[in-house]
C-alpha cells in the first residue's frame, strides 16, 4: 500500500500524499485509484476538464467528503479529517470555487467569522491583515463591506482568510475563473510567494496558460483517474493537453483550444468586408434599474448585423444578466427600445420574442433554460410543444422521434429522448438547450449568454461549431461571455460592459487584449 | 499509472419488502392496533368496538353505500389537490369549496325553478352551479397568487373559513337560505330540496343508497389521470410546477396555468359539496362540510400525485369515518378516537415511505 511515500528521502518527503484514493457517489465513481504527492514548497497544479474529479479531490483533502478506498497521509501520519474545521485546524486551507462571504459584513468580520468566540479583537485582526497585505501584495481595506468590493477584491478576502491561519497546505479550486487578466497575474504571484516560504499550494485549473506560468508539477485527471503527471509542465504541455482531453490537439476546434489557453490566436479570420450590412438586432438606449432603483444597465446601445457575431465582454455582474434578461422578455427595462429588423420587441413576452425568431441561450441554464425534472425530449421542444399536440393530446411518440433526430444532429448524448434531463451531463444539457433555440423555424437572431460555462473541451467545440454555422446562415449573434479568450476567438467585434455601461468597443483582435482588459476594469480608452 | 480493474458497481439497495403495497397495509395495521389499545384504555370492550366498526362499514348494504358516498366526496377533493399540486400549488381550501358548492347547489335546487326540468337537468343544474361556485372560490386564490404573489396555502385556508361562515350565515338568515320561520323552534337550516333535484340512486332502493356520484367520480378520475399524463395541458402544469421561470421563457403562461389549476381544484371541491347535498343530506345546515375538505386534502397528500392513490386513500377514509360514527353510536367510543387513528395512519404511512426512501439511497 505504502509505496509512494518514502520516509527515508527527507528532501522529497511529501507534505500530503494520497494513496490509491477512490470516491464513489452512489453508482458514480468520481475518483478511482488516485495517487499523488504534494511536497512542501511546490505549486502542484491539478489539471482536468469539468467532471474529471478535481473538485472531489479538493473536497477529500479538505474533509468535506471521506474516501471510500485508499489512504491519505499528512506530515507523515495517517490523515482522516473529520470535516473542514478539522482540516483547517491541521493547517490545510482552501479557497472554494464559489465565495463563502457574508456580503453585508466587513472584511475584518468575515475573516474573524468562525475563528473567535467571545469578544472580537477587530483591531488586532486588522493589523494582521495589513501585515499580510505587505507580505503578499494583497491590499485590502479591513473595514470595507464585502458588498462594496469587486469580484477580485472579494477573492482577495477569501485568500487572506486562509493565509491568516498560516496554512502549510493551501488549496485553490479554480480560483481564476472570475478574475480580470491583471488579477490572475497577481493571484499567481501570491501562490508563488506562499510556495517559496516552504508551504505547498494545490492549484486546480483547466487553463493551460496558468500551468505554463506557475506550475512546478502537474497531475492530470480524466474521468476520475490520474492519466498523466509531469515535473516539467512547461515542456510537456502538449502531452498534458492530450491526456486531459484524450484527443489530438491539432484537430481541436480553434475556439475550444483558445478557451484552455492553447492557441490564443484566431485560426482563420472570416472575411467580413464583403458582407453587406443589414441590421438584425438593434438595441437602443436600453436602461434597467433594479428594484432598489440602482442602475444596472445604462443607456446600452448596440446593433448586431446579420451574419455578425458581437461579443459582450466584462466581468460578471456588470449588467450582462440584465441585458440578456431584457432581450429574453424576462425583465422590463426602465427605458430604451429593442428592435428586430422593423419589429419592436421592447416589453414583448417570451412567447412573442420566440415567435419573432430570437433564440435565447440563457446564462443560468438550470433556472431559465430547461426544466431538469422533465424529459430530454420535452426540454428540446419546450417552446414548441403545440406542434406535437392534437385535440389537446400530446403525441409523445412523434415528439420523441423528432427529439431523437435533434439529438443525432446536435450530438446530444443520452440513452434516449425519454430520459430525465437532469441525468445528462452539463455539456449535453447545453447542447440540448442550444439545439432548441438554434432550430427555431424563423431564427434571425441568437443571444447566447455564457454558452460554454462548465463545459468540457469537446462540448465547447460543438457549441461554437453550431454558433458559427448559424452565423454563416446569416443569423445575427450576440455572445455574452466573461471569458475574454473565448470572445477574442469567436466574435467579430467586442463591446465591453462595465457597471452597466459600454466602456468601449473594438475589433476582436488578440492584439486588443490589454485594451479590453483595461476597459473591463473600468478604464475608458 | 497503474491500471486497476474497474471497481464493481455497487448494486442499488432495494427494500426487502416488496411490493410496496405492504407498507400502507402495515401502517394501517399498526395504527389500528394503537387505536384498539386506546379503546381498551378508556374501558370500552374491544370486541364490542370492533363489532360496531365492522357493522358501520360493511355490516349492511346501507353501510357500504354510505361509506362509498363519503369516499366519493373525499376522492373529488383529493383529485383536485393532485391536479393543483402538479403545478406545485397546494390547495388546502377543500372545506370552503365544499361549503360554497353546497350553498350554490341548495340555492339553485330550492329557488332556481329547476324541479320541473327534464333530462335530469333538475339535479344537473344545481351541480353545475356548485362547480362554478367552487371554481370561483379556487380562482380567487389563484388570482391573488398571480397578481400579488400571495401564498395559496394561506389564501385557500383563509377562504375556507370564509366559505364555512358564509354557509353559517346562509342557514341562519331567513333572507338567505333558512327555511321560513314558523316558530321559535325552527332549526337554522334550509328547506329540504325537492325529490326531482335529489341525485338518482343507482339501484333505486333506499336500503342501498349509492347515488350516481360514484360513476361520475370514476369518470372524473379517468379524465384527471388522462389530463395529467397524456395532454399538453398536463405537461404545462408540470412544467410550471417544476420551474415557472423556464416555463415562462418557453412561452407558457404562468397566470393561466395557475388559475386553471386552482379553479379546477375548486370546481372538484364544489362538486363534492353538490354530491353531499343532493345525494345524502338534502337540507343545508351548519357544519355541512364537517371536515370532508380536510380528509380529501389528506387523501391527496398521501397519494403523492397518483390518482389511484387518491382513490385508495379516499375509500379507506370513507369506510373509517362510517365505522367511527357507528362505534360512537353503538359502543360509545368517541369519534375523536377515529380521527386519532386516521392521523396515526397518515403519520406511519408518510414515515414509512420516508424511511424506505432513505434506506434505499444509503
Amino acid at each position: 500500500m505504502d509505496s509512494t511515500s518514502n520516509p527515508t528521502a527527507t528532501s522529497a518527503e511529501p507534505l500530503l500524499s494520497l494513496q490509491a484514493i477512490t470516491k464513489r457517489f452512489g453508482s458514480f465513481t468520481a475518483l478511482s485509484d488516485v495517487s499523488l504527492d504534494i511536497r512542501p514548497g511546490e505549486i502542484h497544479c491539478i489539471l482536468g476538464e469539468n467532471g474529471a474529479g478535481k473538485s472531489t479531490l479538493c473536497n477529500l483533502i479538505f474533509g468535506v467528503h471521506r474516501p471510500d478506498g485508499g489512504a491519505m497521509r499528512y506530515r507523515g501520519a495517517p490523515f482522516h479529517p473529520a470535516g473542514p474545521a478539522d482540516a483547517l485546524a491541521q493547517g490545510i486551507a482552501m479557497v472554494h470555487q464559489h465565495f463563502s462571504l457574508v456580503s453585508d459584513m466587513t472584511v475584518v468580520d468575515n475573516v474573524l467569522l468562525g475563528r473567535e468566540r467571545g469578544i472580537l479583537k477587530r483591531h488586532d485582526c486588522a493589523e494582521q491583515l495589513e501585515k499580510l497585505a505587505v507580505e503578499y501584495g494583497l491590499p485590502l481595506d479591513p473595514y470595507a463591506k464585502i458588498e462594496d468590493l469587486s469580484v477580485g477584491e472579494r477573492q482577495r478576502v477569501e485568500i487572506v482568510k486562509c493565509l491568516i491561519r498560516s496554512p502549510s497546505l493551501f488549496v485553490l479550486d479554480e480560483p481564476t475563473a472570475v478574475l480580470l487578466p491583471d488579477e490572475i497575474t497577481a493571484l499567481l504571484d501570491v501562490c508563488r510567494r506562499v510556495a517559496s516560504s516552504g508551504r505547498a499550494v494545490v492549484l486546480v485549473t483547466h487553463k493551460l496558460a496558468e500551468i505554463k506560468k506557475i506550475a512546478d508539477r502537474v497531475t492530470v485527471l480524466r474521468g476520475g483517474r490520474v492519466v498523466a503527471t509531469s515535473s516539467t509542465p512547461a515542456a510537456d504541455i502538449d502531452a498534458l493537453v492530450r491526456a486531459m482531453i484524450q484527443g489530438n490537439v491539432d484537430t481541436l476546434d480553434s475556439s475550444a483550444a483558445s478557451m484552455i489557453g492553447l492557441k490564443p490566436e484566431k485560426a482563420a479570420r472570416r472575411d467580413r468586408e464583403a458582407r453587406t450590412r443589414s441590421e438584425a438586432l438593434q438595441i437602443d438606449g436600453l436602461t434597467v434599474r433594479d428594484y432598489q432603483g440602482a442602475m444596472r444597465l445604462d443607456n446600452f446601445t448596440l446593433t448586431v448585423d446579420r451574419g455578425e457575431i458581437v461579443g459582450v465582454a466584462g466581468v460578471e455582474g456588470n449588467g450582462q444578466s440584465e441585458l440578456t434578461a431584457v432581450l429574453a422578455g424576462m425583465m422590463t427595462p426602465a427605458g430604451g427600445h429593442v428592435y428586430l429588423g422593423d419589429l419592436e420587441l421592447t416589453n414583448s413576452s417570451p412567447k412573442q420574442i420566440t415567435a419573432a425568431g430570437v433564440g435565447i441561450v440563457p446564462e443560468d441554464r438550470h433556472a431559465v433554460g430547461c426544466i431538469t425534472g422533465m424529459s430530454l425530449a420535452e426540454n428540446i421542444y419546450l417552446n414548441r410543444l403545440d406542434e406535437f399536440t392534437r385535440y389537446g393530446f400530446l403525441r409523445r411518440g412523434e415528439l420523441e422521434n423528432e427529439a431523437a433526430a435533434m439529438m443525432e444532429r446536435f450530438d446530444v448524448r443520452a440513452r434516449g429522448p425519454g430520459v430525465l434531463f437532469s441525468s445528462l451531463s452539463g455539456g449535453n444539457q447545453q447542447k440540448a438547450v442550444l439545439a432548441r433555440e438554434i432550430t427555431l423555424p424563423n431564427l434571425t437572431c441568437l443571444v447566447a449568454a455564457q454558452p460554454t460555462r462548465g463545459l468540457d473541451v469537446g462540448a465547447v467545440a460543438a457549441v461554437y461549431g453550431h454558433i458559427r454555422a448559424a452565423c454563416e446562415r446569416g443569423i445575427a449573434i450576440l455572445l455574452v461571455s466573461s471569458e475574454l479568450d473565448e470572445l477574442l476567438s469567436v466574435a467579430d467585434r467586442i463591446v465591453v460592459l462595465y457597471r452597466g455601461r459600454i466602456m468601449g468597443s473594438c475589433a476582436a483582435d488578440p492584439a486588443q487584449r490589454e485594451a479590453i482588459g483595461a476597459m473591463m476594469a473600468g478604464q475608458a480608452q | 499509472m497503474t491500471a486497476l480493474e474497474q471497481p464493481s458497481q455497487p448494486a442499488i439497495r432495494r427494500f426487502p419488502i416488496r411490493p410496496a403495497l405492504l407498507v400502507p397495509v402495515a401502517a394501517v395495521g399498526f395504527a389500528a392496533l394503537v387505536g384498539l389499545a386506546l379503546i381498551a384504555s378508556i374501558g370500552v370492550s374491544v370486541p364490542d368496538a370492533i363489532a360496531a366498526f365492522v357493522d358501520g362499514t360493511i355490516g349492511s348494504p346501507y353501510a357500504v353505500a354510505a361509506s362509498i358516498n363519503r369516499s366519493v366526496a373525499f376522492a373529488l377533493v383529493g383529485f383536485g389537490f393532485v391536479l393543483a399540486n402538479r403545478a406545485n400549488l397546494t390547495n388546502v381550501g377543500g372545506e370552503g369549496q365544499i361549503a360554497v358548492g353546497g350553498i350554490a347547489a341548495t340555492a339553485v335546487a330550492l329557488y332556481g325553478h329547476v324541479s320541473a326540468l327534464p333530462l335530469g337537468l333538475a339535479f344537473i343544474l344545481p351541480m353545475l352551479a356548485a362547480v362554478a361556485a367552487g371554481a370561483a372560490w379556487g380562482a380567487i386564490a389563484a388570482v391573488m397568487r398571480v397578481k400579488a404573489g400571495t401564498n395559496e396555502v394561506i389564501s385557500t385556508l383563509l377562504l375556507s373559513f370564509i366559505g364555512v361562515w358564509l354557509l353559517y350565515w346562509c342557514v341562519q338568515s331567513p333572507l338567505l337560505l333558512r327555511k321560513p320561520m314558523t316558530s321559535s323552534a325552527t332549526l337554522p337550516e334550509s328547506l329540504e330540496i325537492s325529490d326531482e333535484t335529489k341525485l338518482p340512486l343507482l339501484t333505486g332502493d333506499y336500503s342501498f343508497p349509492l347515488h350516481i356520484g360514484l360513476p361520475l367520480t370514476i369518470v372524473i378520475a379517468v379524465v384527471v389521470a388522462v389530463l395529467l399524463s397524456k395532454t399538453e395541458l398536463g405537461l404545462r402544469l408540470r412544467a410550471v410546477g417544476l420551474n415557472p421561470v423556464a416555463a415562462n421563457r418557453a412561452g407558457m403562461s404562468y397566470a393561466r396555468t395557475v388559475i386553471f389549476a386552482l379553479a379546477s381544484a375548486g370546481a372538484l371541491g364544489g362538486l363534492a359539496g353538490a354530491l353531499m347535498l343532493l345525494g345524502e343530506q338534502y337540507t343545508l345546515k351548519d357544519g355541512f362540510s364537517s371536515g370532508y375538505g380536510f380528509d380529501g386534502l389528506v387523501a391527496g397528500l398521501l397519494a403523492r400525485g397518483s390518482v389511484t392513490g387518491v382513490a385508495a386513500a379516499a375509500l379507506l377514509f370513507g369506510f373509517m369515518r362510517s365505522g367511527g360514527i357507528n362505534m360512537e353510536m353503538v359502543a360509545a367510543v368517541p369519534t375523536a378516537l377515529v380521527v386519532v387513528i386516521q392521523g396515526l395512519i397518515v403519520i406511519t404511512l408518510a414515515g414509512a415511505t420516508l424511511f424506505i426512501e432513505k434506506w434505499e439511497r444509503k
